[in-house]
Parts: C-alpha cells; structure tokens; sequence
C-alpha cells in the first residue's frame, strides 16, 4: 500500500535529498503529486503513467497519491520520474518492497518507457548518502565519478526484470561522451611580441590576479585572455571536483578521464542577460557563466559594453569568491572564484593611437564612465595592448616559452602562495600583506615617493604590493619584497586611468 | 497678438541694458538678428513693437522664417523684461552695452561689436596687451604642453591671455596662465554659452577661477545654453579682444581656423605653433605655416608679435630642446636605449619593449628611474619623453 523510495533534486549545483513517498489506497481513482513538485516535476505523472503502462505493468485502479518529502523544498525537473515510478510499482505489490531496500533512482523517463538522462548528476548522485545509486545509463559514467558501484539502465522494463530477478543487472559498458574531444588549450609559443603581456598573463596565473586589457581592435587581447587558462595549474581534486558540479549541473559536463582537472574558461558575450552571467531563473536556480568559470578565467570582451548593472552585479564574486542568489522560494550559494580578464577598446572609435582617434573628449569621458571606478579598482593589472608591428609578425618566427614551461613555474610560485593559507596572492588584504609582503627599505621609499607625486593611490599602493608578491613568488628566492618587484608591479598595474587617450 | 497686459508696461526705470537682455534671450537669436532688430528703435521700443507684433519682413540673409518671428511674438509676450534683468542682477552677472561707459575700448572700436556683453569678474583687469590662444578640443600631450607652457609664459610676462573655456589647448592655455598667480597677468575667457550655463560643464571650476583672477565675457544672456552656432560667433569677440592670435594645434578645418580668419580680418597677427607633419592635430597650424603664418617657437616669438621686447639677454633659442641647463641625471645605457625607442611620440610599454629588446624586470626599473628623474611621463598606458625636467607636469587628470 506504501513504498518509500530515495532520490534527489537539484537546487543550483547542491543536490537535495528528496523522499518518495507513494500511496496506493481505497478511493476513486486518481493521481495527484504533493510535496512542492514545480510544473515540470508534476507533469511526471503523465510520463510515468504512460511509461508503466507502455512496459507491460500494470496501473493501479485507485487512489495513488505521490509525496515528495521535505515538503518545503522546491522539486524541479524530471529527475524524480524513476524514482516515482519505482515507489508506485513497490506500493502496488508489483514488485517485492524487499528488492527496493537499498536503492536510490535518478531519472527522467520517456513515455515508452525508456529512461533519458538528466542535468546535475554529478551533485544529485554525490547528496545521496549509503546505497546504491541507478541512473540513466547515459548519466552513468558520469554518476560513477563519485559512486563507482552506480548501475545504470536503459529502460523501465529492463530495470523491473532486475528487481525481479528475472534477468542480471544489465553489464553496461560505460559510455565515455564522446561529444568533442578534450578542451585544447592554445600554446602561449604561439603569441608573437607582445613581451609584457606575456608576463603580465604568467603573473595573472601566479596571483589570481584580475587583469583588464585596454587596446584597438586586432590587437591580440582575446587571444591573449584565451591562453591564460594554460597557463594555470591542474585543479586539485577538491576544485575539480566544485568545478565539475557546476558543469554537470549546467549540463555541460563532458566525461572523458573523471572530473574536470582544467580551469575552465568562460566568455560570455555583453548581450548575455543578468541571469545568464551571474545565475538564477525561476525553477532550476542554474549556475550562471561566473560559476562556469569559478576555478578558470572568465573573460568579458568589451567590458564597456556590457549593461552596468551586469558589471556591478560582478562585484559580489570578485569579492567573496561566491554568489548568493536568492528568490521568493529558494535560495542558493554558487561558487565563482574566478580570474577575470576583461578587454575593452580605449575608446569609442577604437583606434586609441595617439592622433589618429576621432573622438572628442567628451566622448571618451562617457566611454570611460561606463567602467564603475569599484571594478576598475578590481585589476591590479592593467595592460596597454598594441597590435604587433608588420616587422615583428613576419619575422623569423621566434616562438617564446611555451605553456608547459610558465606553467611549471606558475605551479611552482602558486605552491607558496597557498603555504600563506590563501588560494592566491589576489586574496591578500591589510595586515595579511603587511606580514606576508615586507617591504625593503628601498621598496618602501620607491612607494613613499609614488604616493607623495599622486601617481599612485593608498590602495593602489596596496595593490602593487601584492603583485610584486606575486612577481617574488615567481622569482622564488624569498626575502622581503624588492624595488625590482615593486617596479615591476608599477609596470604591470599601469595608469589609473587606463581608458581614453587624450588625444 | 496686440494684447498688452497692463502689468507688464515699462518700468521708466529699467536701464535700456535689460531691453537687450531679454531681445538677446529671444530663441536663436544672434548678433546679426540683433543688430537687424535694433534698427528699428531703441531696445524698449523694439521689444513694445515685437510685442505687438509689428516687426516684420526680415531681410533674406537672416533666414529668419515666418514661424521663428512668431515665436519671438510669443515669447515676447509671455516674458517681462522685469523679470529677466533682476534674474541678471541676481546672478552677480555685469551687463555692459555697446556705447556704455564700461564696454571694453577694444570691441568698441571693433568692426563687428557685440551689442550687448554679459561678464563675470572684474572687466578693468582686461588690459592691454592680450593674447588669444586658441586650437582644437581633441589636442595632443604636445599641444597641451605648449599651451600651457606659452599660457604661464605670456601671463609671467604681463600679457593678458584670452581664450575660449573649452576643452584642450583652451584649457590648457588657461591653466597655464592661472599657475603663474598673482604676480602675472589676469586671465580673459570669452565663451560661446551663457555665463551660467558653462559649456563644457567639464571646465566649469576652471571657468570660476578665471573669474574669480580674471574676466569673462559672452554676449549671451547668462542662462541660454550653448547651441552650436553660437561658438564660431563668439571667435570674433576672441579675435578683436587680442593683440595676437597663437594657434597652438587646429585640424585644417575646425574653429580654431574660424578665429584666424576674423584676426586676418581685424589685421592681427597669427602666430602657429608648428608640429610634425603626419599629426592630424597639427594639420591646420602646419598649413597656416606654410600659408605665411608667423611661426611660434616660445614665449618670445609671441611677445615680438606684440611688439613687446626682443629676445632675452642670454638669446638662446627659445625652449631649447633638450636645454643647456638640464639638471636631470644622465640615464644609464638601458635608459638611453629606452629614450630612444620612445622618440618624441608616444608609445605604448608594448611597443617599447618589443623595440627595445629590454627584459620585463630591466624595463620595468628602467621606466621606474626614468619616469621619478623626469624623463618620461606616463599617460592612460603612454608612455611620453619629457623634454625638460622643469617642464609643467601635463593637464594629466586635469581638475575639472
């Protein structure tokens, strides 16, 4: 008369437990599912039905009433198809309440009964505690990634005849996607000129520092930020892990070798809505291109153009590393503890040389206005990007230092920036700087003298103190922080007022 | 339209400054149109018979069409001259008319007289000598310079400088002349808006110091805003206040060429600052060069225009480049090697440090040592060679 049958139902990229609760009772015959389900999660009643139906079992002539317990929690998608449909089967005496024990359902099902994959595995599979685990055989390898004894099946039937004991377990080989291959990388060797950017990207990787790239268009910013995620450690198997949640539960996990081991990056274009970028909707509550990119490098093109309210919206996540979003009804905390790398032209016209841009002051003003000063106060490093000259690009092709090679050194220096029980460089504030970061008395006399012509700010000053960290981790001798590194830093962190040229 | 509301009959007491005021408040209207609606009385008279709507049949190359006449019926009926001349007053703002006792000697005798010159600060301080500076908005590091340089230069010298309150060399002229203090000349500004609808808003304090040291003038009433055509015909105020016009960086077509022409009208010297010959900024001082412009190397060339003295004592070439007395110490080799990768435009650190072949950490000290010994200054990015150590630092982040 009653079954009771573990899933799960996802809730930004955090799986909730969800009990199943279905009764089968005296009464006119009916089917009502309670327990918050949002639309999408109450239309399972017609796919279940159909799909029972459809594989030669039979539909109970009374009373079915599903729960979907805690109530509180809002249920959303096809997720609980399966695990309805199990819980129904189990309370019509269709199959042995014993064979249930144990088992958790995950699953969407179509009304042929087949059972289709669903978006979130990763984190729905990883909040279901002791038990086993059945998925849609397509969600399997990626439900094995944390759950190795997971079972996967293609279809109602097959699986019915298992909990009978009619058939085995279906053997299924897992099935790797095979939609694109590994994410490639772009080689740094490949970037001709451009010296300082160079470092300033190894710099970036080393620091987690923000980095915001002012050039013409065809200057090489978007290829520049595109190769900064190689320059950026392996993930450690806890980042791998948050990382591949997001993914997964954004739908676009892609399993090849276990979970995401490379940053990811992220460039969404200026028209992407508020939600796109920073997360959210009304139902699913979907992690937004900033958690995409939460471990890697998320890269706006034409910062100036995207809404300032989006831009604003970013600064939560530069900040805290997290983004909170709430709604009437739920309320979720996603990660985004990303590398921003963001590019715009110097002004409106895009040409920015001295002398030949068209725009008036007044136009390059506003251009310059869009930026808030509280995000542009965000990049410590700030890069004056020129197209490389003719001269240079068809020259001998004198490739630099590849990837591998800075990135042994990133992995290197980023070793001691955590040693200081922070992620990265970028993190240190205050009194953390101050002890971490000393100053040479010459390094303290070059700040003293920037501070006092105003060619640099209190927290500029700040700033450049923790990229010169960085640019000494890189070094890798120790010791307090030199008037090299500072100088360095100096030259990294460019003008305050970077957008606009006078002329 | 004849309908005379009794309350707004003349005062007998309102000087015949505030008839003008309120014509000159009339929508679009200019001097030509003024001139045009004076000759049909006195101001009182003029604005009596707008209101009754007996003006009409303007000439044809005022382009005054039939509705704009209407309009001015209609606003000349619905404002009280009253009300607009004690609004003036409040503003703390002068009024002089053509023929009154405190009108600049120098416009008077001029052959295209604004009827009519509204100013803030103190209109005595304009003496004679003056200098107008002039050139573009969109200026570059080297154009601001000079005018900043020639603005300090002139006003140390006693030499009134004049120029327009806009942005660019106007700004930088102005500045320059401001930071000499008091022991300069007073400072003049002659803008295209009213006097309290400052155009470029962006100058607006720097507009309050040349007040408050200085004068400025505009033949527009103090809360009409600037429309555009209004600014090409303020440059004639410009040209007739200044013994010389300096025009220190003008495209080859802009207002900058508006205000040499109404100079070459009124017989008064141009000097142009030369620049290179592939700089757009440069394009149309260059030209008046080749046109026979008088040529402007410094401070002194601009005071021989005026007539005021020759060359100093010591007769070294004006802003020697890179001075004798240059107290900066001498770069080392990465820093001559940087020097002369930047040249005398800017460049870009990208650029420098693919030209130079300089390592990021030998760079980035080179840059440091250069930029705290004056040798280089660094702009949104740019970087820039300074000429002199004692050259002012560039209206970088210009108070506004």
């Amino acid at each position: 008369m009653l079954a009771e049958v573990p899933s799960a139902t996802l809730l930004g990229v955090e799986g909730h437990r969800v009990l199943v609760e279905v009764h089968v009772g005296q009464g006119l015959p009916g089917f009502t599912v309670v327990g918050l389900p949002d639309a999408s999660c109450r239309e399972a009643r017609d796919r279940v039905r159909a799909a029972v139906l459809s594989s030669k079992l039979k539909w109970p002539d009374t009373r079915i009433t599903v729960n979907l317990a805690p109530t509180h929690v809002r249920k959303v998608g096809s997720g609980l198809d399966l695990a309805i449909a199990m819980a129904l089967l189990g309370a019509s005496k269709q199959l042995n309440p014993e064979a249930l024990k144990g088992l958790m359902f995950l699953g969407e099902l179509g009304l042929n009964g087949t059972l289709r994959p669903i978006l979130g595995i990763l984190p729905l599979v990883d909040s279901l505690s002791a038990g086993r685990v059945v998925v849609p055989a397509e969600n399997l390898a990626e439900a094995r990634l944390v759950r190795p004894d997971a079972r996967g099946v293609r279809t109602l039937t097959e699986l019915v005849s298992a909990l009978r004991a009619e058939e085995p377990w279906p053997d299924l080989p897992v099935r790797e996607s095979t939609s694109g291959p590994a994410e490639v990388y772009c080689d740094l060797a490949e970037v001709q000129g451009h010296p300082v950017a160079r470092r300033a990207l190894e710099v970036a990787a080393t620091g987690g520092h923000h980095v915001l790239m002012v050039g013409p268009p065809g200057s090489g910013k978007t290829m520049l930020a595109e190769r900064l995620p190689g320059l950026l450690a392996d993930l450690d198997p806890r980042g791998a892990m948050d990382v591949s949640r997001v993914h997964s539960a954004a739908g676009l996990l892609r399993v090849h070798n276990g979970l995401l081991t490379r940053p990811p990056f992220r460039s969404p274009h200026h028209t992407a809505s508020l939600v796109a970028l920073i997360g959210g909707g009304s139902t699913l509550l979907r992690p937004g291109e900033v958690s995409l990119a939460s471990g890697g490098v998320l890269f706006l093109d034409e910062l100036g153009e995207f809404p300032a309210a989006h831009l604003d919206a970013l600064r939560q996540p530069l900040e805290s590393g997290i983004i909170r979003v709430a709604r009437a009804n739920a309320n979720v905390t996603l990660p985004a503890r990303f590398i921003l790398v963001a590019a715009t032209n110097p002004c409106p016209c895009g040409v920015g040389q001295w002398g030949e841009c068209r725009c008036t002051p007044g136009q390059i003003a506003r251009y310059g206005r869009r930026l808030s000063s509280p995000l542009l106060d965000r990049f410590d490093i700030r890069l004056a990007v020129d197209p490389p000259e003719a001269a240079m690009v068809f020259a001998a092709q004198r490739s630099g230092e590849s990837s591998m090679q800075v990135r042994a050194r990133v992995e290197r220096a980023r070793m001691r920036a955590q040693e200081r029980g922070v992620s990265s460089n970028r993190e240190l504030r205050g009194e953390a700087l101050e002890k971490f970061a000393p100053l040479s008395d010459q390094g303290r006399m070059l700040l003293r003298s920037r501070l006092e012509t105003g060619s640099l700010s209190m927290r500029g000053a700040q700033r450049t103190r923790a990229v010169a960290l960085t640019l000494r981790d890189l070094e890798g001798t120790g010791g307090p922080i030199t008037t090299d590194d500072l100088e360095g830093a100096l030259l990294l962190r460019g003008e305050e007022q970077q957008i606009g040229v006078l002329a | 339209m004849t309908q005379v509301a009794p309350k707004q009959n003349p005062s007998p007491d309102l000087p015949h400054e505030a008839y003008l005021t309120a014509l000159a408040s009339l929508d679009q209207v200019g001097p030509a149109r003024m001139r045009w609606l004076l000759s049909f009385g006195s101001p009182q008279v003029v604005w009596q018979l707008l209101r009754a709507g007996k003006i009409r049949n303007p000439p044809a190359q005022l382009a005054v069409k039939p509705p704009q006449l209407t309009e001015w019926v209609a606003q000349a009926n619905s404002a009280d001259p009253q009300q607009i001349w004690s609004a003036c007053c409040a503003l703390g703002v002068g009024v002089v008319s053509l023929g009154s006792p405190g009108y600049p000697p120098a416009l008077a005798a001029d052959i295209d007289p604004p009827v009519v010159l509204f100013h803030l600060g103190n209109p005595d301080l304009l003496s004679s000598p003056s200098v107008a500076i002039v050139g573009t908005r969109r200026a570059t590091g080297y154009g601001l310079r000079v005018a900043e340089e020639l603005g300090a230069g002139l006003a140390e010298a006693g030499v009134m400088v004049v120029s327009g309150l806009a942005l660019g060399i106007d700004a930088a002229a102005h500045f320059g002349a401001l930071s000499v203090g008091e022991s300069g000349a007073a400072v003049a500004a002659v803008v295209g808006s009213g006097l309290h609808a400052p155009c470029p808003v962006r100058n607006r304090k720097l507009a309050s110091r040349v007040a408050s040291s200085g004068v400025i003038f505009s033949e527009v009433p103090p809360e009409v805003s600037g429309a555009p055509w209004r600014f090409p015909v303020r440059n004639r105020i410009l040209a007739a206040l200044s013994d010389a016009v300096v025009v220190v960086e003008s495209p080859g077509a802009g207002g900058s060429m508006h205000t040499v022409r109404e100079a070459l009208a009124r017989d008064i010297p141009v000097l142009s600052v030369p620049g290179p010959i592939d700089s757009r900024a440069s394009e149309g001082t260059n030209r008046l060069l080749s046109d026979g412009a008088e040529p402007c190397l410094g401070v002194d060339d601009v005071l021989m225009a005026i007539g005021l003295g020759g060359k100093q004592a010591n007769a070294s070439p004006p802003n020697p480049i890179p001075s004798q007395q240059d107290s900066r110490p001498i770069p080392d080799e990465a820093g001559e090697r940087a020097l002369a990768t930047i040249g005398w435009r800017p460049v870009s650190v990208e650029h420098l440090a693919a030209r130079s072949g300089l390592e990021f950490q030998q760079l980035a000290s080179t840059l440091s040592w250069l930029e705290t010994h004056g040798w280089i200054q660094r702009t949104g990015g740019w970087i820039e060679r300074r000429a002199r150590s004692d050259e002012p630092e560039r209206l970088r982040g210009r108070p506004t």
